[in-house]
This record gives structure tokens, C-alpha cells and sequence, in this order.
């Protein structure tokens, strides 16, 4: 009996002896399967236990558990210090220059025309406005007569067009998707649009023959000029930030009675002062009842404005040939 | 308009400078473009002819501001409103484009230069001066908004005044010396023989009043805008009598403009005035009333007027109000832009102001937003593009030809273009994006662009939204940490195509054009397909070696245009979840030698035929030619992948799929290798 715990001490004694010596981790993953494994040597006394007399079982098998836990606190103990000096060695070999360029991510990068249309887009859908679009080759009706323009008026003079045919023009104004949805929808109805249009006009830092338009109306019961006037500046703001104010005075289009030109200010922007952004009003009767609409039952509200204005005020684009001239250089200052 | 203040503070008495009034017309519409020397730049509404006078902004500014008044010459000029003159024998009628024509005779005129505060006046005005005459026509035309045109009246035939449309073949000789040859639809001032002027355009230059003048007749008329707009546009011509014809002219103020222009000359001058006042209309201009409900009113602006209020406004603009319930209103003769119920309620709002309208938002029907059906589609298959790493472009429709264009026969022109470098509608986006590619350089770009294309159908133009695809060179940046980007190749713009397919729930193929598409390398091109083949949407493939030579592209770019309607009126397949196995899969590979002539997708085919349901994947993962192999063939190695859905797969059974495969491809000819 004591011969055999005397075997435990030795065992015990070569195991620690083997823990001194070994260095890294890899020797002491070694030591611990030798000694403290499936087969290690003081796993293997444990099954030595059916040779010991009955009564002496309990103190053999608690000098045995006993020697292991010694040894494995032992072992825990280096392998730990072993281990955090191993990967402070490896932090150091693995060190990298945090300041050299990243790689570029390779999803592709979007027009800023496309961003900018993307918050129009979720401005107008999250008030329940449906995105149409309607020809860019339009027809003269659609573009003038539909939208109240009287026959040969000094109205149309201000958008010098782009003709076809004598019917077919390119479209100059984004309004002349009106007639197309009304051709179609009843009201109560809310519809927006962000639309290519154009104007014979002569191309400088200002001017362009090509650009675009948003165009937005709603039709329903009791609406009113405060809730267009609500709308143009909760539009202010989520282009503009909080701060924008829309300034409304009066003005004439054919298309909307009574007539509104819009201008936006926030203090970030030009000091404050007033920028004209676009026209709005109420959709005029008369369009109305050309497509059959009560205008006892329904009032409407329509506004358009430039969409490359939201991106020249915002980040002080300064030349409207810009957008159409595809320089990345340019592109990838926004995406 | 420039206006200078001066000449505005002759017509009302006001506290407000020169800024303020500007500020005040800004706010009534009339928006202040500039201000100079204290000469006010204002922008008159296209329907608003009244305001293009100091007498209609005197107005506005009296009706929108308490505080100022208007002054003895306003009050004046207001009771002079709707005089009338004499009948005359001398004045002949016979268009109905004009519908009123007054005239005065002054004997012994004096002409000569003007006052220098008259001259001052019409130099701030952006006007040149002439001649006494006719520098007064100018300043009653600023004061009054009514056209004045001075003749010589020893220069008209039978000194008659005929107003009647032209005969074909008659001519004139502007003022400003340009000839014209007339046409019946314009109208035109003649004496008893000939034209002598366009009227409501320019005087004629033989008649015109001069130092040596002796007697003169003063015209002052009413003529329909629209014949006066057809005429003048047709002659070239645009002066600030048309300007204003155009845009309106209150019938009832002719008479007054010779009266004022009489008090102006005699004050002048000193001399004899015109005496009587020769004045024929077809017709007294009748003015309909209107009615308005104030609550409607109220509705309309959200905001709460009086009736009181509401009447003090209207009154102030010179509009008659009757109370009652509706109230009728009757717009003045200078306000023809005013016939419906909404005009009115537009006068209440610009005085009560559009600045105390409050915020509301929309009310009602809630209605369902988004994005759907084709621009679904559309911003689907741009998103796909994104994802792919194409960076977006978007062009200009208005271009020139182009190699790359559509179908040469079929470009859609614009009759008057800017420039002949923007006479056509783009037919594809190709041109577009080589261009774009050559402005970057024209090495490893990845671009796309999504816009509408034209193309001349046989009856009328087809407008379709296309997708545009343009690679070459590297697809991503070079980057010290990786060696070598993948460069673009054909199979790169087909893995784009089939991610797209994937994305609109469509089956997109590829086939052999029967017809090769000249801009694309001929044996480098594949028609683009969907609805099991039967659809054609567009064309891929490597840009014809010419056209990159010719464009300076490199030869390894690669482009694609689709139709992106088609996709929309293809109904999309319906996407059936297969369910998943929880059980391993087991590969096996196969490598053969077959003709090149054999298509892979044949081979792709008699593989998944010959595998059946437990097919997982198959893929090609190598393509060998050259030693070793016959010419004319090629070595290729396919990967299967089997599983089975409610059990392991053993390796015998994988061994009798694989031999059942292997029988397939020796059916078109291949050996194992």
C-alpha cells in the first residue's frame, strides 16, 4: 500500500520535474497528455484501483486525485504565462501600418443625379406618393394644351423647345406626366415623378439644354395651399437639413391657380438669403375638369423643381455641365 | 421691366424706399430681378400686362401697403379711366384683331429734343431718345402701359387710317429699316393705300414723325395679343409695344393715353394741343362677373379672412364687389386674367400675403407609395449593376451620330437643333458610355448607364428604357495586398447578365445571333435572351476590334445594351423554394476531351439530364488545349455535386451517376481521358 502511494509522489515528482524543463506551449500540451491525459501516467494508476484491498481504495484514489490537480494547477499556471508571452511575440511579428490606403470596396458607386433622386424617392413614397414616369418624346398636347397653356400665349416663349414634329417636342417641363396619370387615375390620388426635360437653350456654367425635374401632386378632398406649403418645407428639410425654410410668393403658371414660386433658406447656405428652388400651386381647374375631376369635391396641389439645384446648393456645385459629362473625378467626391 | 422709382413715386405717395417697394412687388408677384441707380428691374408675370406699367405697380403697392397713398396725378389718372372721344369718318375698322382705334391731329407740331429730365427718365428706363414725339409715346407707354405710336400725317395717303390684315404681296419698310413681305395673317396700319405700320409692333419708317414733321397723328389702339404675337414673330421683330400687346392692354385706356400724352406736350412744349379726340370701337369690351364664396376662399388658403377683408382687397384692386352669398365680383378692363372663381381667390391671397400661410401636411386618403411594375424593374436592374461593381453614368440624349449607334436608318432628328453636335436622340446608350470611358482615360473602367433610347419605328418612335454595360481592363483597383485584379472578360459581362436574370426572377440565355450585330466582334457576340429563349432583349459581347481602333478604346472591352421594357412585359417567373438536405454531398470529377464545335451548354445539358434530381451543382473548372490534345479539340473537367434529400449518398451510388454521365458525354462525342 504505502509502496503504492510512494509510486504516486515519484510520478507526481517526474511530472512537475518535466513541467520545470518544458518551455512553450507546445512542450507543456505535451507534458499534460504524458502525465494527465487518457493515458498519461497518473490517469493510468486509477486503473490500478481493483488491485487495492477494499479499505484502502478511498485513500488511494484521493492521493491520486490529489497529486493531479497539484500538477494541473502546475501546468495552467505556466501554460498561461507561456502562452501570453507567445502571443505578445506574434502581435509584434503581426504589426501592420494602419495608414496604408484600404482596398476599394467593389460594389459600384451611384450618379449623384441617382442620390439625389433616391431621397427625393424616399421623401415622397414614405407620404404615400407612387413614382411615375411618362415619355421623355412628348406629345405638344400632353406637354402644353393639357396643362392650360392657351394657344400661342407669351407662357410658352419662357421654355424654348425642342421639336420632333409639329406634335412631338421634347418634353420641358416634368408636369406633363399629369395628364397621362389622370388619363388613368382617379383621385384621391398622390403621384411624383423625378424626370428627364429639356430646353433649347444655349449650355454655360447655369444653363443647360438637359436636365431635370421633380415633379410631384396630390388630388383629394380639402386640401389646401397650407398643405402644399407643408410639404414644400418638410421637403426643405429632409434636402436641406432641419433648419431650411420655404418662402412662398406669388406667381403665374398655367397649370396652377393660385400660382406659387418657392424659394428655400437655411442659415448654412448663402448666408441665409433667398434661393428660388421652383413653381407650385393648386392644380388648376381647368385641367381638372378636362379630365373629368369634381373640382367641388376635389382640390389638388402640384409643384416641380430642378434636381440638380438640390445638389449644386447643398455641396456649392458651381457648373451645371457637371452632371452629364461622367468625369469620375467628379462622381466620386458624392457616391 | 426697369422702372425707375421716380417714375413709380409719381403714381403713389409712400413711406417705403426704394428696397422696401421691390421687397412689396416681390411679395404681390411682381419679383425684383435688381435694383440700380434707384431704377427697379421688375419681372412681370406673363399674364399680368397691367403690372408693365408705373400706374399697375402704383396699384399693387397701394393695395398691399396701408400706408401709402396715391398721389394727385394717380387720382387723376384713375378718373380718366373708360374716356371716350369722338366718332371719326377718318378711321376704318376692318379686322376684328383690332378692336378699338383712337387718334389725335396735332398741327405745327414743335420736335425737337427732349427735356434732359426726359431724356434722364427714358436712359434709366433702358430706353434711347429720339425726338420729343416720340420719347413722349415712350414715357406715357412706361407711365400708362399703353402704346403710343406717332405718324406723319402728311406721309398717309388721303390722311385715312385703315386697320385691316395685309394682302399678299404688299410690303413695308420697318423703323428699323428692315423690309418685310407681308401675308394676309398680319395685321397691319395702312392709309387709304398701303401698309404704314405692324400694328401693336413698329411704325414704318417713310411714315415716321421727324424734325421737319408739320402734323402729326397720334395713334393710340387696342389689338388682340395673339394676332399681334403671330405677326410680330413672323416679321422677327419684338419691341415694348408688342411686349406688352402681347401680355394685355386695358381696351379701356386708349383714350387716356393720348390725353395724358396732350397734357405732357402742351406743358412741354407750350403750344396748341390736339383738340379733339378721334375714337372708333367695334365693341364696348364687356367684363363678366364672377362669383366667389368666401368660404371656398377660406378652404383654399387655410387661413381666416373676413368677408370684410376679403371685399377691402378685390375693392383695392380696382374690382367691383357686390356682398351677398356667393359675393359677385367684377374684375377690372385691365385685368383679363381674371375668369374664374380661382383668380379671385388668388387676388385675396397675394394681398392678404403668402407669407402668413400656415404649414400643414396632406390630409386624407392614404394612399399606397412606392415604386412599381417597370421602374421596379428598373431600379432592380440597377441595383444589380451596383452590386456588380459598375459605377453609374448618365449622359446626354441629345448627341451626334455614332458608330455605336442603334441602327443608322433609324436615328430620330430634331428639327431645330442648338447645334448639329445635338441633332440626334440617342438610339443607344454605347456611344454615351464609350464616350464616358474615354473622358476616364479609357483603361479598367466598369460603368453602366440606365436611361431612355429612341429608335424611329415604322409608324411612330419607339422610347424604351435600355441598360447600358461597358467594361474593360482591371474590375477592381490594384491594391498592394492582392496580387493581380481580375480583368474583364467575356465571361465577366455574362456573369453580370445572369446576376441580373437572377434578380428580376427572369431566365436570361444566351444565343448565336442570327443576325451579328456590326458593332460587336462577330464571333465574340451572343444574343441576349429571355422566356426560355423565345425573347430577344439585347446583345453582349467584345466591341468590334475596328470601333475600338477607331474610338481608342482597347480591344478588350467588352459592352452590352438590353431592353429593359421586355423584362417588364415578360412576366416574371415565380420564385418556388427548394427544400434543403440536412444530409452530406458528394463530388465527383470528370475530365474529357470533346470538340470544340460541340456548344457547353449541349455538354451542361446531357449532364444534368443524364444526372437527374440529385444533380446539386455541376461546374466547369477547367479548359485545356494544345499538347496532347487532337486540334479542333479541347479537354475539359467538370465537378458534379450529388445529394439526396432523405439520405447519405454512398460512394457506389455516386459511381453510377457519374458512368451514367460519363455515357451522356460520349453520346456527343467526348473521351475520358
Amino acid at each position: 500500500m504505502s509502496t503504492t502511494l510512494d509510486a504516486i509522489g515519484t510520478i507526481e515528482e517526474r511530472a512537475m520535474s518535466a513541467l520545470a524543463q518544458a518551455t512553450g506551449t507546445a512542450a507543456l500540451k505535451e507534458v499534460e497528455a504524458a502525465f494527465l491525459g487518457k493515458k498519461g501516467e497518473l490517469s493510468l494508476l486509477m486503473g490500478e484501483l481493483g488491485e487495492i484491498p477494499n479499505e484502502a481504495r478511498p485513500a488511494f484514489g484521493k492521493a491520486v486525485n490529489e497529486a493531479k490537480s497539484r500538477v494541473q494547477a502546475a501546468l495552467d499556471e505556466k501554460f498561461a504565462a507561456a502562452k501570453g508571452g507567445e502571443r505578445a511575440k506574434q502581435f509584434e511579428r503581426e504589426r501592420i501600418d494602419i495608414s496604408m490606403p484600404g482596398r476599394r470596396a467593389t460594389a459600384g458607386r451611384e450618379h449623384i443625379l441617382q442620390l439625389t433622386t433616391n431621397k427625393i424617392k424616399e421623401f415622397f413614397v414614405g407620404l404615400g406618393f407612387e413614382y411615375r414616369e411618362s415619355p421623355e418624346l412628348e406629345k405638344f398636347e400632353y406637354n402644353f394644351t393639357a396643362l392650360n397653356y392657351p394657344e400661342d400665349h407669351p407662357a410658352m416663349d419662357e421654355q424654348d423647345t425642342f421639336y420632333v414634329t409639329d406634335d412631338v417636342l421634347l418634353r420641358t417641363q416634368a408636369t406633363s406626366l399629369q395628364g397621362h396619370v389622370f388619363e388613368d387615375r382617379k383621385p384621391p390620388l398622390r403621384v411624383f415623378t423625378v424626370s428627364r426635360t429639356f430646353r433649347n437653350e444655349a449650355v454655360d456654367r447655369t444653363h443647360s439644354h438637359t436636365f431635370h425635374q421633380v415633379d410631384a401632386f396630390m388630388i383629394d378632398e380639402g386640401i389646401s395651399m397650407a398643405h402644399l406649403k407643408g410639404t414644400l418645407n418638410a421637403f426643405a428639410s429632409a434636402m436641406f437639413g432641419g433648419e431650411a425654410k420655404v418662402r412662398f410668393r406669388p406667381d403665374f403658371f398655367p397649370f396652377v391657380e393660385p400660382g406659387v414660386d418657392y424659394a428655400i433658406s437655411t442659415p448654412k447656405l448663402f448666408g441665409g438669403k433667398w434661393v428660388e428652388l421652383g413653381g407650385a400651386g393648386m392644380i388648376h381647374p381647368n385641367i381638372l375638369r378636362r379630365y373629368g375631376i369634381d373640382t367641388e369635391r376635389y382640390t389638388g396641389w402640384a409643384f416641380g423643381l430642378g434636381v440638380e439645384r438640390i445638389p449644386m446648393m447643398a455641396t456649392g456645385i458651381d457648373d451645371l455641365r457637371n452632371f452629364l459629362e461622367n468625369d469620375l473625378r467628379f462622381l466620386d467626391q458624392f457616391a | 421691366m426697369k422702372l425707375p422709382a421716380s417714375l413709380l413715386r409719381a403714381f403713389v405717395d409712400t413711406p417705403l424706399s426704394s428696397e422696401e417697394i421691390g421687397d412689396l412687388l416681390t411679395m404681390a408677384g411682381f419679383e425684383l430681378e435688381g435694383i440700380e441707380n434707384d431704377v427697379l428691374d421688375i419681372k412681370v408675370m406673363a399674364n399680368r400686362g397691367d403690372g408693365l406699367s408705373a400706374l399697375g405697380l402704383a396699384r399693387e403697392v397701394l393695395a398691399k401697403d396701408p400706408g401709402s397713398k396715391p398721389t394727385a396725378l394717380y387720382e387723376k389718372i384713375a378718373s380718366m379711366h373708360g374716356a371716350k372721344g369722338e366718332p371719326s369718318s377718318r378711321i376704318d375698322l376692318q379686322s376684328e384683331n383690332c378692336t378699338r382705334y383712337a387718334c389725335a391731329i396735332y398741327s405745327d407740331v414743335q420736335n425737337g429734343a427732349s427735356p434732359k429730365w426726359l431724356q434722364d427718365t427714358l436712359t434709366a428706363a433702358g430706353q434711347r431718345p429720339i425726338s420729343l414725339l416720340v420719347d413722349l409715346t415712350n414715357l406715357v407707354m412706361l407711365e400708362l402701359g399703353q402704346p403710343l405710336h406717332a405718324f406723319d400725317l402728311e406721309k398717309l395717303y388721303h390722311e385715312r387710317i385703315v386697320v385691316r390684315q395685309a394682302k399678299t404681296g404688299e410690303k413695308l419698310t420697318t423703323l428699323n429699316g428692315d423690309e418685310h413681305e407681308l401675308k394676309p395673317n398680319h395685321l397691319m396700319i395702312c392709309d387709304a393705300e398701303k401698309p404704314v405700320a405692324v400694328a401693336g409692333v413698329m411704325g414704318g419708317l417713310e411714315t415716321e414723325v421727324s424734325a421737319s414733321t408739320k402734323r402729326m397723328l397720334l395713334e393710340s389702339a387696342h389689338f388682340d395679343g395673339s394676332s399681334v404675337r403671330k405677326t410680330r414673330k413672323e416679321l422677327g421683330l419684338n419691341t415694348d409695344a408688342s411686349y406688352r400687346f402681347e401680355r394685355s392692354v386695358d381696351p379701356n385706356g386708349v383714350v387716356r393715353a393720348i390725353q395724358r400724352f396732350d397734357e405732357l406736350y402742351r406743358e412741354i412744349t407750350g403750344a396748341a394741343g390736339a383738340g379733339v379726340i378721334e375714337d372708333v370701337f367695334a365693341k364696348e369690351p364687356v367684363v363678366a362677373s364672377l362669383q366667389l364664396r368666401p368660404e371656398r376662399a377660406r378652404m383654399i388658403w387655410a387661413m381666416d379672412i373676413s368677408d370684410g377683408e376679403m371685399t377691402g382687397y378685390l375693392e383695392r384692386l380696382g374690382f367691383t364687389v357686390s356682398a351677398g352669398s356667393p359675393m359677385s365680383v367684377t374684375p377690372p378692363s385691365w385685368r383679363p386674367d381674371v375668369t374664374l372663381e380661382e383668380d379671385v381667390i388668388e387676388e385675396i391671397g397675394r394681398v392678404h400675403g403668402y407669407e402668413k400661410i400656415p404649414d400643414l401636411m396632406p390630409i386624407g386618403t392614404t394612399t399606397r407609395g412606392g415604386t412599381f411594375g417597370l421602374y421596379a424593374v428598373i431600379d432592380t436592374a440597377k441595383k444589380t449593376m451596383l452590386r456588380c461593381g459598375l459605377d453609374q453614368m448618365i449622359s446626354h440624349s441629345l448627341r451626334d451620330v455614332s458608330i455605336l449607334d442603334f441602327n443608322p436608318d433609324r436615328r430620330v432628328t430634331v428639327r431645330n437643333p442648338h447645334s448639329p453636335e445635338m441633332a440626334y436622340l440617342r438610339s443607344s446608350l454605347l456611344p454615351g458610355l464609350a464616350e464616358a470611358a474615354l473622358k476616364n482615360g479609357g483603361r479598367n473602367l466598369h460603368i453602366f448607364e440606365i436611361g431612355k433610347v429612341f429608335v424611329k419605328g415604322d409608324y411612330e418612335v419607339d422610347e424604351s428604357p435600355e441598360l447600358g454595360i461597358l467594361i474593360t481592363g482591371a474590375m477592381q483597383e490594384v491594391h498592394f495586398g492582392q496580387k493581380g485584379a481580375p480583368q474583364a472578360d467575356f465571361w465577366t459581362l455574362k456573369g453580370i447578365l445572369v446576376e441580373l436574370g437572377h434578380l428580376v426572377h427572369d431566365d436570361i440565355s444566351f444565343e448565336l445571333p442570327r443576325l451579328p450585330d456590326h458593332r460587336f466582334h462577330p464571333t465574340r457576340q451572343a444574343g441576349i435572351m429571355v422566356d426560355q429563349g423565345r425573347l430577344w432583349v439585347g446583345t453582349a459581347g467584345q466591341i468590334h476590334p475596328d470601333y475600338a481602333e477607331q474610338l481608342g478604346l482597347p480591344e478588350e472591352t467588352y459592352m452590352a445594351e438590353i431592353d429593359l421594357l421586355v423584362f417588364f412585359q415578360n412576366p416574371d417567373d415565380e420564385l418556388h423554394v427548394k427544400p434543403i438536405s440536412r444530409y452530406p454531398a458528394i463530388k465527383r470529377d470528370i475530365a474529357f476531351v470533346i470538340s470544340k464545335s460541340v456548344p457547353y451548354a449541349d455538354v451542361e445539358k446531357a449532364i444534368t439530364e443524364a444526372s437527374g434530381d440529385v444533380l446539386e451543382k455541376q461546374s466547369l473548372f477547367d479548359i485545356y488545349e494544345g499538347q496532347g490534345i487532337e486540334p479542333g479539340k479541347h479537354s475539359l473537367a467538370v465537378n458534379i455535386q450529388l445529394r439526396k434529400l432523405d439520405g447519405s449518398f454512398t460512394d457506389e451510388e455516386a459511381n453510377v451517376v457519374r458512368d451514367n454521365v460519363i455515357r451522356a458525354i460520349e453520346g456527343l462525342g467526348g473521351v475520358l481521358r
